[in-house]
């Protein structure tokens, strides 16, 4: 039941695991979560309230929805090799450590102007509506870009703001390691078609369905 | 006829504190810039002075708005008390100075992602089968649409076809050669066609369009794109052409209306 996707998000709601393993499912879940440790997965559980799109169970109460997720983290490597580009890593991360500053909630505009720092204007567009259709962002009834349910189920926020916070500005890392190549010298940045950024993303926005 | 102007200012007042109040909920201000006991004054002051409805009910809304602007203060300093709390200037000059791969590391470093499967079970394979089955065939459903008898299918000619832009009337190929060739025709004794001369045609679209086969001769190594100061300039070539003779940059050309308009006036 957490593993397969049933409609657009994966994992399953607490009074789901409750019809199909009885009352004491929070104990099987604890022993799942025991056995998958081997696999360096683990049982996230992310409350209601956090996710918008989850309504509450039949029998009214709190609603908790429950995921597998890796439990370590990916090297550069790996994560490369599920198809998400270093531009996208980055976007990503620049667009969440400044909702998370701002309290969990952000103009576009404003999003769409630091993601396009990094990687371009026109592939911040691109990127910004691939990260609202797989989850990463929501957008509420005014129009501002909120934290998604893959981000509250996927992203340690605490530890991305702490490394933030206490990172060494570019020019530190550059005298620190003078043979690496600056941002600044490398050759004119060619845009890709939204196609590429697309595809980039395809895993996760084939949740959406 | 002071009591008239009197409610005419409260009103305006109590618009733009409402107007304030949105202003900080759209996150365009800090909630703490306004002064909560000083928007409660006013408030009180025209309080007594409303008679109608409408009135009423613009301060039943201001004192809504200033009671979210108060929930947004007090979840500001929760969020502060936090360890989540990083000044969003701070946050923005950080990741303005970061490169793309200190970015990515750092995500990589707090990212755990969901595991999700996608497969064919043997129970969804059954409903779906049974779906299949009491599906109604295509004319059955058609019938319920009354849509009328189908159009028998018709032939269309080639001509016919390229004027709904179906089908284009000379290949791709013989469209740039032709182009190269009208530009090899309109150049001076210099040897070149100024840029806008050379593309701006009768209409905007058609303009757009001869700028896009010009981007696609310079690409194809067809035609140079000299570029001086304000002026930009082509210059055709003459075949054997190789891809390796493009412009190996992208030069982005706006297309302003006013390009356009002295040949149409």
């Amino acid at each position: 039941m957490l593993f397969f996707k049933r409609g657009r998000v994966p994992g399953a709601r607490s009074w789901e695991l409750k019809t199909g393993l009885g009352k004491e499912y929070l104990k099987v879940l604890a022993q799942l979560d025991e056995a998958l440790k081997d696999l360096d997965l683990e049982v996230k559980k992310v409350e209601s309230q956090t996710l918008s799109d989850f309504k509450p169970g039949p029998d009214g109460e709190e609603e908790m929805r429950y995921f597998v997720r890796l439990k370590g983290t990916l090297t550069p490597k790996e994560a490369r090799m599920t198809g998400w580009r270093i531009d996208n890593l980055a976007a990503l991360a620049a667009c969440m450590s400044l909702i998370v500053s701002k309290q969990g909630k952000s103009e576009r505009k404003e999003l769409e102007q630091i993601i396009g720092e990094k990687v371009g204007r026109w592939r911040a567009l691109t990127l910004t509506d691939a990260f609202l259709r797989s989850g990463y962002l929501e957008e509420d009834e005014e129009g501002l870009m909120k934290i998604g349910w893959r981000t509250r189920a996927e992203l340690d926020l605490e530890s991305l703001m702490m490394l933030i916070a206490e990172s060494k500005p570019k020019g530190a890392i550059v005298e620190e390691e003078p043979g690496e190549v600056s941002e600044s010298a490398e050759p004119a940045e060619v845009e890709e078609p939204a196609e590429a950024v697309e595809a980039e993303l395809e895993d996760q926005a084939s949740t959406d369905g | 006829m002071a009591e008239k102007t009197g409610r005419v200012s409260g009103r305006r007042e109590l618009e733009e504190l409402i107007q304030t109040c949105v202003s900080i909920e759209n996150r365009q201000f800090n909630p703490f810039l306004l002064d909560i006991s000083e928007a409660l004054r006013i408030i009180r002051r025209h309080a007594g002075s409303w008679k109608t409805l409408g009135d009423n009910l613009l301060d039943m809304r201001a004192i809504t708005s200033l009671a979210r602007v108060v929930g947004l203060q007090s979840a500001n300093l929760r969020f502060q008390s936090s360890s989540l709390f990083v000044d969003p200037g701070m946050v923005k000059q950080k990741v303005e100075s970061m490169s793309r791969e200190q970015l990515a590391g750092f995500l990589l470093l707090s990212w755990h992602p969901v595991v999700e499967l996608e497969q064919l079970t043997e129970a969804s394979t059954k409903e779906a089968l049974d779906y299949w089955q009491k599906m109604l065939s295509f004319f059955e459903r058609r019938k319920r649409l009354q849509p009328g008898p189908f159009d028998s299918p018709g032939a269309m000619d080639t001509p016919e076809l390229a004027r709904m832009r179906v089908l284009e009337e000379k290949a791709f190929g013989r469209r740039l050669e032709d182009l190269r060739r009208e530009m090899k025709e309109k150049i001076g004794e210099e040897g070149r066609v100024d840029y806008w001369t050379f593309v701006r045609a009768s209409n905007f679209a058609a303009t757009v369009l001869r700028a896009q086969m010009v981007s696609f001769l310079v690409s194809y190594g067809m035609a140079m794109l000299e570029r001086k100061k304000e002026k930009m300039w082509l210059i055709p070539r003459d075949p054997p052409f190789s891809t390796g003779q493009g412009s190996p940059l992208s030069l982005p050309i706006p297309i302003p209306m006013e390009a356009v308009l002295p040949r149409a006036k």
